[in-house]
């Protein structure tokens, strides 16, 4: 026992000296690293714990309000319900998509494609996969909610389209934001997976429209549940744009486009400003299917389409403009003075230039401008045509604004072709022959032309030689109230003699109140001014070559307006794509010239002849004898 | 048994320490607990309060028996452990993938926890015969069995990390009880050898990931690595004073798994910071200090040892997991002695400072 204590106390020294010195060296180690991570590099790990807790979810702005001329709302948001994937609550992204599929019918292909498309988004972050989801798809997701953890629904604005197809192409669509576009600086604040303006009038005023989206910053656990919120900032509503557009006139002319039975394109504008009234361009496309994020297919069958709905031929399609040209041509001849007014020329069915012999579609016998702009004499405009050089006539009709940007507030916009001998030289390397101007008098040969050039060149006209620069935009409301936007100044101006603009507008009167081409768009009492015109879409001689083919042949039929004469209020272009007569289009110029006249004036609008209906079948209701018949009948 | 005048020589402030550090883990539990939806804290807290009050019996159990009585019994109390290991591993209750526990209706009982105090016996008992010193050949073989038999039991259930607190138990004593230093180097040497062959040949798949990946949390964040990044994030972003009671978010919003056992200093850093780090740090050492100086107080070489044992058990385990609380070590299901929650360890700590406080109390005694 003694040995024990004795022995034992005083042999430990040593390892009892080490045992507490690994020890305490251990505890001095600990603390540095404590030290360390708590005091040195907190900042560091305090801000990871923060990225761990703390997650801003973005609050989807809705896009502002556009209204027209006369305040009524046209384009608008609602609210749609979006089944989108939380991804990090979904531990078999695969399998959830398959079942996704499978319960709402939407192809798995296409849910793929849209994670793919926002994978590098954080995880915690909602993708939308089925946009405006219908209440069975919403059904569907709540009935397997197990199976399908991390979908949920959510409720987003969603541009809605009021009129449908009606005026499509001037408001556009939107989609999407590109990578692209996320690289330039417009787009800088964007987040991936925005809607933006992608065409019309939502692409131009992109910036007005898209509102300032909000964020809320939540406390989440591990699992990603919302534990808090600590802060919210609401989403701001873009901007309300008010447009130049008169509804009533973009619906009066797309009904006559029905009632007439033919696609093409239309514009009309107030010539004293260029405030556009209606831009049609047939067919069209319903942009509320963009609003919910287009899919490939329809996308695709909108893009194959042989009509090109997606293509806006007011500004983007360039044709012939035909006898339509026959305008600029009186304007640059007399403003040139290679013709006086009542020089004369005899028309005899047509006349030999050049060594050719040229046809006039009549036999007109002696006339002045003024009869062959009424009778639309080919005779009449090749002897111009043979009198003047190709230049004088490139410059008139630039200053009437064809062959150059209308600069109107729309994207995309294609520019036409006046020919001269400098674009002669350098896109062939040839020189202009004399021989050529003869068909370029009657609006033929190398002359292309966008319907808006040719509206712009009536209203260059009817207002004494203003080029006006078309716009839509009339009034931004920031939130207190619409305030007017200052009016685009003229792309050009030219003094035009008295003498041309009588002399023109006379010849115009008579198209139309004098038994000229244009007699279709007559309405008592308001001298509407008017030019008709055929763009053929091949000649004679090539229609027997091609045979038989599925391309539509068929003319455009031309007609360009305006009213009334004296102080022209209103003017445009109608462009009736294969509608094989210029009377046509001219009827649906006078339905909207009725139209505006009647609304100004405060009497009926003109009613259209309703396009025949294919004949469907009626059901009846069983007539069930009642009391209450004789009442209804009595209130009716 | 117990005389009136030992009372004089029980360490009260080695006893204040250990309360204190309970309480603190009693309240990081509850907190680690704490549900912030509901504002309620989960069963652990009671079951800790429940632990404490029967670890309360035992430790004071194991302070009134002299310990010389418990040596005297060690055959029984080896034999015993080694039969409540073996039925463990037959009929023994799985809870994520290992069998560790046996259910005993109001809680499971985890006997491996009690291996390093029966282990620290048998081997303080053997070598306080001088008789079989450590470097006789008796010695070796018997001290081999003492730690090997257990040792292989408990790392069978699956549970190697509990297994290898063993090691400083047995090494320890061999220290003290006269191994020669160029034995230490030889067996350092040793495992420094075999280290690389244990890695590939010797470990499974998961203990392999979890070593590789405390070597480079980085490779898989969100997999092994996970937990200790999450435990650097939890620990430096208390800074110095903490973010208060309740107040961690790792902790309170779960991002650091089991914190209310494996990780419970890593929610003390968050929560009191690096002001309560140090607190509990320097409660650590004053207690194992102290312990170790009833080891010097003994009277005999059975006390020495057996001090020498537990504290160096409990040293390496509370240092052990306080390293892998700050990322230095490996995740490892290595509870934090006194402030985890888990009945068993807190039970087994007690009684085992119930054993120091014994020989420390009775160093006059013959």
């Amino acid at each position: 026992m003694e040995a024990h204590g004795a022995g034992g106390r005083d042999s430990f020294t040593v390892p009892m000296t080490l045992l507490r010195f690994s020890v305490v060296l251990a505890f001095v180690a600990l603390g540095t690293r404590f030290w360390l991570l708590q005091v040195a590099q907190h900042e560091k790990y305090r801000e990871l714990a923060e990225n761990n807790h703390q997650r801003t979810i973005a609050l989807d702005a809705p896009r502002g309000v556009v209204l027209d001329r006369d305040g009524r709302v046209l384009v608008e948001n609602r609210y749609s319900l979006n089944v989108s994937l939380v991804r990090e609550k979904v531990e078999d992204l695969e399998g959830t998509l398959e079942l996704l599929a499978e319960v709402s019918g939407v192809p798995a292909s296409t849910l793929t494609s849209v994670v793919e498309r926002h994978r590098r988004d954080p995880v915690y972050s909602p993708i939308v996969l089925i946009r405006d989801a219908s209440l069975s798809q919403v059904a569907a997701v709540a009935a397997h909610e197990l199976e399908l953890p991390g979908l949920i629904v959510q409720q987003l604005p969603t541009r809605y389209y009021r009129t449908e197809e009606v005026a499509a192409h001037l408001f556009g669509y939107v989609g999407e934001v590109d990578d692209a576009e996320l690289g330039t600086p417009e787009f800088q604040t964007v987040r991936s997976g925005t809607l933006v303006g992608k065409s019309g009038i939502e692409q131009t005023y992109n910036n007005f429209l898209m509102g300032r989206d909000g964020a809320r910053h939540v406390v989440v656990d591990s699992i990603g549940r919302e534990i808090d919120t600590v802060g919210e900032q609401m989403p701001v509503e873009g901007r309300q744009l008010q447009l130049t557009l008169d509804y009533d006139l973009q619906e009066a002319a797309e009904n006559a486009f029905a009632a007439g039975g033919f696609n093409g394109a239309a514009v009309v504008l107030d010539p004293r400003s260029g405030e556009i009234l209606a831009l049609v361009s047939l067919p069209a496309y319903d942009p509320n299917a963009f609003a919910l994020g287009i899919d490939q297919d329809s996308w695709g069958a909108l893009n194959r389409d042989t009509l090109r709905p997606l293509n806006n031929r007011a500004l983007q399609g360039r044709y012939s403009p035909g006898s339509i040209f026959k305008i600029a041509m009186a304007v640059a001849a007399l403003e040139e003075g290679v013709v006086t007014p009542d020089d004369t020329v005899t028309c005899r069915g047509g006349g030999t230039f050049y060594g050719q012999f040229r046809q006039c579609l009549g036999t007109h016998g002696t006339v002045d401008m003024r009869e062959a702009l009424e009778k639309s004499c080919n005779t009449y405009f090749y002897t111009l045509g043979e009198q003047m050089e190709i230049d004088q006539i490139h410059k008139w009709a630039t200053a009437l604004g064809l062959g150059e940007l209308s600069g109107i507030d729309l994207p995309h916009e294609v520019q036409g072709l006046i020919p001269s001998t400098a674009w002669k030289r350098e896109q062939r390397g040839e020189p202009w022959y004399r021989g050529e101007t003869i068909s370029v008098a009657i609006g033929q040969g190398p002359v292309d032309l966008t319907p808006l050039s040719l509206a712009i060149m009536m209203a260059t006209v009817a207002n004494g030689g203003t080029r006006v620069t078309p716009h839509l935009l009339k009034a931004v409301n920031e939130g207190d109230g619409f305030v007017p936007v200052p009016r685009p100044v003229p792309r050009s101006q030219v003094t035009l003699d008295p003498t041309t603009l009588a002399v023109v507008t006379d010849g115009l009167w008579r198209v139309v109140n004098n038994g000229g081409t244009g007699r279709r768009a007559r309405i008592d009492g308001r001298d509407v001014l008017g030019k008709t015109g055929t763009a053929q879409v091949i000649s004679l001689q090539g229609r027997v070559a091609a045979g038989d083919t599925e391309r539509d042949l068929r003319d455009h039929g031309w007609f360009v307006f305006a009213a009334p004469a004296r102080a022209p209020e209103i003017a445009g272009v109608v462009f009736g794509e294969h509608n094989e007569s210029s009377g046509l289009s001219a009827e649906v110029a006078r339905h909207v010239m009725e139209t505006y006249f009647a609304k100004k004036d405060g009497s009926p609008r003109p009613v259209l002849p309703l396009p025949p209906l294919p004949a469907t079948p009626q059901v009846v209701p069983p007539v069930v004898p009642a009391v209450v018949q004789p009442v209804a009948a009595a209130n009716q | 048994m117990l005389e009136r005048r030992l009372y004089l020589h029980i360490d009260w402030l080695l006893l204040g320490a250990l309360a204190l550090l309970c309480a603190f883990g009693v309240a990081m539990i509850y907190s680690t607990t704490y549900e912030p939806t509901t504002g309620v804290a989960g069963p652990q807290v009671a079951t800790q309060v429940w632990a404490l009050a029967i670890g309360l019996v035992a430790f004071v159990i194991m302070l009134s028996v002299d310990y010389r009585w418990f040596a005297d019994s060690t055959v029984m109390i080896f034999v015993g452990l080694l039969a409540l290991l073996g039925y463990v591993l037959l009929f023994g209750t799985a809870e994520g993938g290992a069998q560790r526990w046996i259910d005993l209706g109001v809680f499971n009982l985890q006997p491996s926890e009690f291996a390093r105090i029966v282990v620290a016996l048998a081997l303080a008992t053997l070598f306080a015969d001088r008789r079989r010193g450590p470097q006789t050949t008796g010695g070796w073989i018997m001290t081999a069995l003492i730690v090997g038999v257990p040792f292989l039991l408990i790392s069978q259930q699956p549970d190697l990390g509990t297994a290898v607190t063993l090691l400083p138990v047995c090494f320890g004593i061999l220290v003290f009880a006269g191994l020669r230093l160029r034995y230490v180097a030889v067996l350092v040497a040793l495992a420094i050898l075999t280290a690389p062959v244990a890695f590939f040949y010797g470990l499974e798949d998961y203990q392999r990931q979890r070593i590789s990946s405390f070597l480079d949390p980085e490779q898989d964040a969100r997999g092994a690595g996970y937990q200790q990044i999450q435990a650097q994030i939890t620990v430096g972003s208390g800074g110095p004073t903490g973010k208060g009671f309740l107040q961690g978010t790792q902790s309170q919003y779960n991002f650091l798994p089991v914190a209310h056992n494996d990780f419970i200093f890593s929610v003390l850093a968050e929560e009191q910071g690096f002001l309560g780090v140090v607190v509990a740090l320097g409660l650590y050492l004053f207690v194992i200090l102290r312990g170790l100086d009833a080891a010097r107080l003994a009277k005999d070489r059975l006390g020495t040892y057996l001090v020498v044992g537990v504290m160096s058990g409990f040293s390496f385990q509370v240092i052990y997991n306080i390293a892998m609380s700050a990322g230095l070590a490996p995740v490892k299901g290595l509870t934090l002695p006194l402030m985890s929650s888990g009945g068993s360890s807190v039970i087994a700590t007690l009684a085992a400072f119930g054993l120091v406080l014994n020989v420390r109390m009775r160093r006059f005694t013959n």
